[in-house]
């Protein structure tokens, strides 16, 4: 039996008979641990950016998640929230994960925004690449505001008239998000929408 | 760099086992070491092809080698299958292409001079013990101090330790649990004030990473290797430690070779008992240092009483029990099985004095309110078993609320009563069970008590 990912205590589990047919999904978290998540479903409405769902909401379980996901390097934390990342899309979308650095991206040792997609099972098309290896989380918000070209189109990549859908793991002040969507629709994208899996709200 | 090695490195690296990256010291030293043979370079995570074909990981930090604990991912820094170990990763990510450091070059040298401030007298039996013990480390045989609650355990260790100290050697004393390292040091601190010590838990600010005398969590000794000349395991039946073989692996890994691992404890478990009779030596001691008999179990029903307090309501028998140490100004603990029980009674406790306080494991100021306990700024805590053992304050009265439940076994009870009259002065006290039916593991708490206290005929 899989320990639970966050409190590593074993996931007590109920037989039933989906249990015994093989047909329950494995659980990743305790239900101590997954108490703690609440969904927030926070949908803002914009110009640029036509539309942002954002899963959840910025909390002290978030933070622990964030920063045991990608400070601590525990990749297998992605699978936490694939299936409510998978059930956020429809199937027919096209999906931009934001970008890292490369440079980024090998100290890492992980894309974070492509792993939670991939444990989500999402199939997702990189149409953008980071001009920079700033970070966002070490700027302040006047900073972040001011910046500017954060992304630019892959070489070579083509931008139907069509409805694209951004994901990222944190909608802050939104900047990411706006540069990124501005790149889209400038190439020709007809709408830009986004989903991320937790928004902050800064005070 | 004209001399071989800078002893600043020697002297943090030396019986660690280390990230590469996360030295305190430039990348291009750590580098120039290695390139003169000082240092070794071991890879973080080694993965093999098991019998049918599983990949079979072992982390070289901390040994864990449970399939369970370990991610297997394509990482983007050496651009391939890798894995890393979940065992230990609040300490830094150990995967395959991690490298941890270990030091090759001469060892360090420790100081010879310590003083021992203690100015306590040892009686008959704790001076006995520490004779044996001390033979025991001669020896370099494994022993077990079998002592029940407030007999001077800490104390017994004093002079093997000084000893050893003398000698030029490095010692650690390590514990399962937090809360009996946060005790053990200042009264470490006290009795070896010109010995070099740390104390290593998870948060500690650490200072002296080439100190002499170490008291560490178990936890903390993943970091080690080959460290230590002796190690004592105070507290060695507590969770985690007895749950989880990495943390005995550590222990191990963290002594030399030849080094002996002794165990302190009240409640040995009957394994602890069997494997030391094999290899080892056993000193018991029955009686507390001021030869008072150990405070004996009450037992109170409080019949539905998780209903009540999940509803904030305090059943009448724990009221008035509450409110008798109020009146009286005594100091108390009152345990609880699960947190969430606790959090919803807090208020009703609460109501009563404001200044009453719970705490647990992950509570951000659980240090603090142990201290104001002690200090007698507030006049008692709810707690879970975290504070079960090791804590001592002078007149405290203890009482369990759901005694019958199972994560109190009768070690468990046996530690929870030994909270009580260890104070020479307050040789006794309230040490009462609210329960709701009363369990074999307080009728066994009761019986060994009741043993021990007629002198400890055998089981």
């Amino acid at each position: 039996m899989n320990p639970c990912l966050l409190c590593m205590k074993p996931i007590k589990d109920i037989t039933s008979w989906q249990s015994f047919f093989g047909l329950e999904k494995k659980k990743t978290l305790c239900d101590d641990c997954s108490k703690r998540f609440v969904r927030a479903d926070i949908k803002e409405e914009g110009d640029v950016l036509d539309a942002v769902h954002s899963l959840y909401k910025y909390d002290d379980a978030m933070r622990d998640w964030l920063h045991q996901y990608k400070f601590l390097q525990d990749v297998a934390l992605a699978k936490v929230f694939a299936k409510e990342l998978r059930q956020s899309f429809s199937n027919k979308e096209t999906i931009v994960p934001i970008p890292i650095h490369p440079e980024r991206a090998r100290l890492r040792t992980f894309s974070h925004v492509e792993t939670l997609l991939e444990e989500a099972k999402r199939p997702y098309i990189q149409l953008l690449e980071k001009t920079n290896t700033g970070v966002m989380g070490e700027k302040s918000k006047q900073e972040r505001l001011e910046m500017e070209n954060l992304f630019d189109l892959v070489p070579g990549a083509s931008i139907q008239p069509i409805t694209y859908r951004l994901v990222d793991d944190i909608y802050t002040t939104g900047t990411t998000l706006r540069q990124a969507a501005t790149v889209l629709k400038q190439a020709g994208a007809a709408r830009v929408e986004a989903v991320t899996l937790i928004r902050s709200i800064q005070k | 760099m004209n001399k071989p090695f800078d002893p600043a490195v020697r002297d943090f690296l030396d019986g660690r086992i280390w990230l590469r990256q996360h030295t305190p010291f430039l990348m291009e030293k750590i580098d120039e070491h290695i390139k003169k043979g000082m240092i070794e370079t071991i890879p973080g995570v080694t993965m093999k092809k098991g019998t049918f074909g599983q990949p079979d990981c072992k982390c070289a930090r901390c040994e864990n080698e449970d399939s369970h604990l370990f991610t297997s991912f394509h990482c983007l820094r050496c651009e391939g299958p890798c894995a890393y170990c979940r065992n230990c990763l609040q300490m830094g990510r150990v995967s395959v292409c991690t490298e941890l450091i270990i030091w090759k070059g001469p060892q360090s040298e420790y100081p010879t001079e310590h003083a021992l401030a203690w100015e306590g007298t040892l009686t008959k039996h704790q001076k006995q013990a520490s004779e044996e013990l001390y033979e025991s480390t001669v020896k370099a045989r494994p022993h077990l101090i079998h002592a029940v609650c407030g007999s001077g355990k800490t104390e017994i260790l004093f002079e093997p330790i000084h000893k050893l100290l003398t000698a030029g050697k490095r010692v650690c004393i390590a514990a399962p649990r937090v809360d009996v390292i946060l005790e053990l040091e200042p009264r470490l601190r006290a009795a070896f004030p010109s010995t070099k010590l740390e104390a290593l838990y998870g948060g500690a600010d650490v200072k002296a990473f080439d100190a002499q005398l170490i008291l560490a969590t178990t936890h903390q000794l993943y970091r080690f290797r080959h460290a230590f000349e002796v190690i004592f395991v105070d507290e060695a039946d507590a969770f985690p430690y007895t749950a989880e073989k990495t943390l005995q692996h550590a222990v191990r890994k963290a002594a030399k070779p030849e080094a002996p691992i002794h165990f302190v404890t009240a409640t040995p478990s009957d394994k602890l008992l069997a494997e030391i009779k094999k290899m080892g030596a056993v000193s018991t001691i029955y009686r507390r240092y001021h030869g008072h008999p150990l405070p004996e179990p009450r037992t109170e029903p409080l019949w539905n009483y998780s209903k009540q307090l999940s509803k904030g309501k305090l059943p009448k028998a724990l009221e008035k029990w509450i409110t008798k140490r109020l009146d009286q100004n005594e100091p108390f603990l009152v345990f609880f099985h699960e947190i969430e029980l606790m959090m919803k009674a807090e208020k009703a406790f609460r109501q009563l004095d404001d200044r009453i306080r719970a705490v647990y494991s992950a509570h951000p100021d659980r240090k603090q309110h142990v201290q104001d306990l002690r200090a007698g700024t507030i006049p008692g805590l709810l707690t879970t078993t975290i504070l079960e053992r090791g804590i001592t304050i002078k007149n405290i009265q203890v009482a369990v609320v759901g005694a019958e439940q199972s994560i109190f076994d009768s070690g468990a009870l046996v530690q929870i009563g030994g909270r009580v009259g260890r104070n020479v002065n307050h040789p006794s006290g309230d040490f009462v069970l609210f329960h709701n039916g009363i369990s074999y593991a307080m009728d066994g708490a009761r019986r060994e008590i009741n043993r021990l206290n007629s002198g400890g005929e055998p089981k």
